[in-house]
């Protein structure tokens, strides 16, 4: 372990330094604005690290690790999505439970399992990473305890986490048998032996829960409902990113996509999410559960990214998962803003009429959604235009033609939302007297939304990074 | 093709044990069923109360606390073994990770996770630690 | 003077801060709302005086390239922009001026003053366009403004309709000139005037391509200028508020298709045939608008068909090769027009919103500034001199007889267009001003209404001066000026003698207009005018019946297609899409049972299912 390695390392060893400091104060005194206010900087200064490291080269850090450009572009999505996270998540907390402090252990802890996923050059590491992020998420789901619905969505998600992640280690160890390594190639994996597909089928069962593919998708729904606003956004964004980025990783690296099978696989599985996913969301009146749905139709549009050739593929995917990531959590970020202390504001009649009465989130709210259904002017648009250029190129058709189906279907339910915002407010009573926007939860949704729209209105400086750094080699 | 064939005998094999097995058993065993035989506990305990009870939770802090400290001499073992070959780095890193569980250590003593009948520690804010004291 | 930017900027600067509304005040709304387009005025002022005889270009940024077409937002100064720009913001200016006192008892009054500080700003992007790309968003751009100040006063539906008329008219005109641009785009890459004048020097005279482009480019001019068949939007238009009608629909907008084909004219050149039509159309325009303002009740109707018969005699001018004489009476009519329709705004608002001549009359005492000013006004509509209407008109008849042996035709038609210009502007007079009252005067206009009236007057006298009749004792500086751009040719010349004759038969015909008016007028009573018009009148009072004959060809086809089609089939396709997708919905939500029992055997399905897939395949 050298100095420069420590260097290269030094975003994950900041992240979990992050962990240890607040439990230590957390230990002296329990002081909400502490707690969040050092897990942000740590995220902060974790995030600063990673553009001071840009002269290392790739390196391998051990077996385990590798940092490459590609894994600092993710690390830097991944704490960027979990610093705006912890903000929201001040505002929101101050509201509801009365012990805030432990959550901001769990939400560094969350993210550095993130980030070791996104840096693993190895299925032990990409096992662990998976198990760091999965445990403490059981527990931020289940952070508030007040209603019944986020307990039971926590023990949904231990169960059927732990039944994925069974797959995800079988798969890993029938690689090992397989191969005697679990590092992950060159050279890439022998796709003739029938232990290395079972293998990757197993694999791929896990990762697809996580991303929540069709037909891992099923606890979706009923997660974001029952967790806090905010971490729902964390799961839509920073853990389906982090995974995202190991299967593009993984797939290229061992050659996957020579198979017939695999693209065959992956093409149903795409096709089957965007075109569920939208449907399922199609007259949902609970808005939790509506992004919940739309979030698996939009990985489902990602694994366009990932069959597609790898010079356009990646920086598609990049540009899609940052826009997607500015998108959701924004819209998370106004759900939690709304919230009540005994419920989220899932409803939809909770939003009938919100423009006359709170403006500012409301037109967060409509720059998120149109993002979301891909509209000009917002980082959606960008992403799906590099998205579909990306399918165009590698002539993924039925994909394509699926997206297209997908997103008219998407169309509607965002703007039936929209609608709702801007519907004339009821005579009565609002259906929720929201409680007003604490300043950091206001600054980070102003922050998402500028970066929405300039990312939209002018691409050319993150489309540079992207070149720069999600597409290098590795 | 002989790969699958193996799979495909393997998965056959193992559903025909398990059939064979216990249809052989049906066909010499008695079969007297009665109100006797119906029991949980046959050899003759009777049963008191539900199977499902909730435990309480302090079982499960406690065994979380011991597996951790469990790991930790899991640990300590092969540490001591390189221990002579490493003086130094091996002690830094060692101590690092048992200063790592003092801290998640002091933070359990201090939130009274290691009393088994909790004081209402660091004050202001443990609500799951009333329903055993409450009850007795 | 590089500061280019700033003429359109001014009033673009004025228009956004109104946008904050009513919220500024009155005082505030009538400083920045005038006072931009001033300001815009005085650096056209400073323009001008340092202005060298050499075409200033401005290139502010570069819009886009597309493969090998390359545009930037350019604006350029030459003689002809340069009058341009200068008549659009001095007479907006006044006009302007005029509409605070007009406009003041309006509770738009702001938002009136934001539009018209755009349009402004529009207008001048439209003259000082480097490329034909910033010309086409001023042309597009003033074609809005246009069709949100005829539909201001929105709360009247038949407000509303005449705005969607102008602008779909005018669309169809906008049609062929964007297909001209994209010719010009394609054939030489680039929409640079300059460039694109130079290039097509390379066509034949007289070549397909030429003359396509060269027509293309006539239809829009035809629909913006409201010339024949396209001139039907232009009367109805007049339901905007007066300045409007002064300012866009007399003064600057209308004229933006002369200035189109003046601004290209070397290419029109390169089509004789074009430009034989462009001769032909505005002959017979100016013919048929004034036989139709002969017999409008409504004063601003009158002037409405006398705007498009002037605008006629300015294409005349473009189609025999006399494009400065076009610009010339442009200006001329600029003053004047804007000066009849201030004066007849001023006559409106006395009486309380009256339009209608019948019900006028006797105003000569009553309202005595208006009364001056609008008499020089006439003068200079029926080109008596010394009005800077005589001047141009003249010049514009002198070159039409010299143009071609062909041309005395269109010379007739030119002379008689005088004599009806010269019986409606007498009927109309005299109706307004002699004769008995039939209104009372509610109140009289103010010296901010009075004051541009003034001036606009002066204007109309002095702008004689610049292209005076050379047998009269003037000299032609205004040719001489546009002689870089619009070469002074010899076949032109007229002897001296044939001149005066030729100016003697106009100046006769108009003054037996006149005499013909005043005597049907002179004493004219509405009661002694029949209830029920001749059919003829009816005829020309609905335009020569254009609007029957567009609803007959057109409307009607169209109503019933989509009556045909009025249940969408196209729609049911889409329908059927969400009918579809509703179903899946419902299916699919079935398997949301929140059961964690089914999404584990879901999941371990799936698992199978991957795991054969992968082994088994």
């Amino acid at each position: 372990m050298t100095a420069l390695d420590l260097q290269a390392l030094l975003p994950l060893v900041l992240t979990t330094a992050t962990a240890i400091a607040v439990m230590i104060a957390v230990t002296i005194t329990r002081r909400h604005g502490l707690a969040a206010w050092l897990c942000a900087a740590g995220l902060a200064a974790a995030i600063a690290s990673i553009a001071s490291a840009r002269e290392c080269a790739p390196r391998h850090i051990s077996d385990l690790l590798v940092i490459d450009s590609f894994a600092r572009f993710y690390s830097g999505l991944i704490l960027a999505g979990s610093l705006v996270v912890a903000v929201l998540s001040y505002g929101y907390l101050k509201l509801r439970t009365d012990r805030h402090e432990e959550y901001y252990i769990l939400l560094p802890l969350a993210a550095v399992g993130s980030l070791v996923i996104v840096c693993s050059a190895n299925l032990l590491a990409f096992l662990l990473g998976l198990e760091l992020l999965s445990i403490c998420l059981f527990a931020l789901i289940a952070y508030r305890r007040t209603g019944r619905g986020d307990l039971e969505a926590a023990v949904k998600y231990l169960i059927l986490a732990g039944a994925s992640s069974a797959f995800a280690v079988f798969g890993a160890a029938l690689i090992y048998a397989d191969r005697g390594s679990l590092a992950f190639g060159p050279p890439g994996l022998a796709l003739s032996s029938p232990v290395a597909l079972a293998g990757i089928a197993a694999l791929l069962v896990g990762v697809g829960f996580k991303l929540a593919l069709v037909p891992f998708h099923f606890w979706t729904p009923d997660v974001y409902q029952g967790a806090p606003a905010p971490i729902a956004g964390f799961i839509a964004t920073v853990s389906k990113g982090a995974v995202f980025a190991l299967a593009l990783r993984y797939l290229s690296t061992e050659n996957l996509l020579a198979d017939g099978r695999i693209i065959w696989l992956l093409t149903a599985i795409a096709a089957a999410s965007m075109l569920a996913g939208n449907l399922l969301a199609l007259r949902q009146d609970n808005v939790k559960r509506m992004l919940a749905y739309s979030s698996i139709a939009h990985v489902g549009y990602l694994l366009i990214a990932l069959l597609a050739s790898a010079s356009l593929g990646r920086p598609a995917a990049a540009i899609y998962l940052t826009a997607y990531f500015l998108a959701s959590l924004g819209a998370f970020g106004v759900v939690g803003a709304l919230s009540q202390p005994t419920r989220d504001a899932d409803a939809l009649a909770d939003y009938r009429g919100l423009a006359w009465r709170r403006p500012f989130l409301a037109f967060t709210l409509t720059a998120m959604l149109l993002s979301l259904a891909g509209l000009p002017l917002t980082a959606g648009f960008v992403g799906k235009l590099s998205l579909v250029f990306s399918g165009v190129s590698s002539a993924l058709w039925l994909l394509l033609s699926a997206l297209v189906l997908g997103s008219v279907i998407s169309i509607f339910y965002y703007l039936r939302l929209l609608a709702a915002l801007f519907a004339t407010p009821p005579a009565s009573e609002p259906a929720i007297s929201s409680p007003n926007t604490p300043w950091p939860t206001t600054a980070a949704l102003l922050f998402l939304t500028v970066a929405l729209l300039a990312i939209g209105l002018w691409p050319a400086p993150l489309l540079d990074l992207i070149q720069k750094m999600a597409v290098a080699a590795w | 093709m002989t790969d699958v064939l193996g799979i495909v005998m393997f998965v056959v094999g193992g559903v025909l044990f398990v059939l064979v097995s216990l249809t052989v058993g049906r066909l010499f065993r008695p079969r007297r069923p009665g109100q006797l035989k119906g029991e949980i506990y046959e050899c003759g305990e009777p049963t008191v109360g539900k199977g499902q009870v909730q435990f309480d939770l302090r079982f499960y802090v406690v065994a979380m606390l011991f597996v951790i400290f469990d790991v930790e001499i899991a640990l300590l073992y092969p540490w001591a073994q390189v221990f002579r070959q490493f003086p130094k780095a091996a002690f830094w890193d060692l101590a690092f990770f048992v200063g790592l569980l003092l801290v998640g250590y002091a933070f359990a003593w201090r939130y009274g996770y290691l009393d088994w009948t909790r004081p209402r520690a660091g004050g202001q804010a443990d609500d799951d630690a009333q329903t055993p004291e409450q009850e007795r | 003077m590089t500061e280019l930017w700033l003429i359109p900027a001014l009033p673009l600067a004025g228009f956004l801060l109104l946008l904050i509304g009513p919220s500024l005040g009155r005082r505030a709304s009538s400083l920045i709302g005038a006072g931009s387009v001033g300001a815009s005025f005085l650096v056209c002022l400073f323009t001008a005086w340092s202005f060298a005889g050499k075409p200033i270009t401005q290139t502010l940024w570069h819009w886009f390239t597309v493969s090998n077409l390359s545009v930037d937002v350019a604006l350029r100064v030459d003689q002809l922009s340069l009058v341009m720009i200068l008549v659009v913001t001095g007479v907006g200016f006044l006009i302007h001026l005029y509409s605070l006192g007009y406009m003041a008892g309006d509770d738009a009054f702001s938002r009136f003053l934001a539009y018209m500080d755009l349009f402004v700003a529009f207008m001048l992007t439209l003259v000082l366009g480097d490329t034909l790309l910033t010309l086409f968003v001023g042309w597009e751009g003033v074609g809005l403004c246009s069709y949100l100040l005829i539909g201001f006063w929105y709360r009247d539906p038949s407000n509303g309709r005449a705005a969607r008329k102008a602008f779909l008219v005018t669309r169809v005109g906008d049609t062929a000139f964007t297909i001209a641009l994209f010719i010009l785009a394609t054939k030489f890459h680039t929409l640079n005037i300059e460039a694109i004048l130079t290039a097509c020097q390379a066509w034949p005279v007289g070549s397909a391509l030429a003359v396509t482009v060269a027509g293309l480019l006539l239809g829009g001019a035809l629909g913006k200028s409201a010339q024949l068949p396209l001139q039907v939007w232009l009367p109805d238009a007049m339901a905007g508020p007066t300045p409007v009608s002064a300012l866009i629909h007399a003064a600057t907008m209308v004229t933006a298709g002369a200035y189109l084909i003046a601004r290209m004219f070397p290419l029109f050149q390169l089509a004789p045939d074009v430009l034989q039509l462009v001769a032909a159309i505005g002959a017979s325009t100016l013919v048929l608008a004034g036989l139709s303002a002969c017999v409008q009740r409504d004063i601003k109707r009158v002037l409405a068909y006398s705007t498009i018969s002037q605008i006629g005699y300015m294409f005349l001018a473009l189609g025999v090769g006399a494009p400065s004489a076009a610009m010339f009476h442009l200006v001329t009519h600029a003053f004047f027009k804007a000066l009849l329709f201030l004066g007849a705004g001023a006559v409106i608002h006395a009486l309380g919103n009256q339009q209608d001549l019948f019900k006028m009359g006797g105003l000569r005492k009553a309202l005595p500034a208006t009364f001056w000013t609008f008499l020089i006004g006439s003068a200079a509509l029926v080109a008596l001199p010394p009005t800077g209407g005589f001047a141009s008109k003249d010049l514009i008849l002198e070159l039409t007889w010299a143009s071609a042996p062909g041309a005395r035709w269109l010379w007739a038609m030119g002379v008689f267009g005088a004599f009806l210009t010269a019986y409606y502007t007498a009927r109309m007079f005299a109706l307004a001003f002699f004769g008995p009252p039939h209104s009372h005067v509610h109140h009289k206009p103010g010296p901010v209404m009075i004051v541009p009236l003034i001036l606009l007057a002066a204007g109309s006298l002095l702008t004689a001066a610049l292209d005076w009749p050379g047998p009269l004792g003037g000299a032609p500086f205004f040719s001489h000026f546009l002689a870089p751009l619009f070469p002074v040719s010899d076949a032109h010349e007229v002897s001296a003698s044939l001149a005066s004759i030729l100016q003697a038969s106009s100046l006769a015909s108009a003054l037996a207009g006149i005499v013909t008016a005043t005597l049907a007028f002179r004493r004219f009573s509405p009661s002694v005018s029949p209830d029920r018009p001749s059919p003829l009148v009816r005829f020309l009072l609905s335009g020569c019946g254009f609007d029957s004959l567009y609803n007959l060809l057109f409307i009607r086809p169209f109503l019933f297609l989509t009556r045909l089609n009025r249940n969408d089939i196209l729609d049911s396709f889409y329908t059927a899409l969400a009918w579809v997708a509703g179903l899946f919905h419902r299916g699919l939500s079935r398997s949301q049972t929140g059961q964690v029992r089914w999404y584990a055997f879901a999941l371990a399905l799936g698992a199978v299912i991957l795991l054969a897939v992968m082994v088994l395949l």
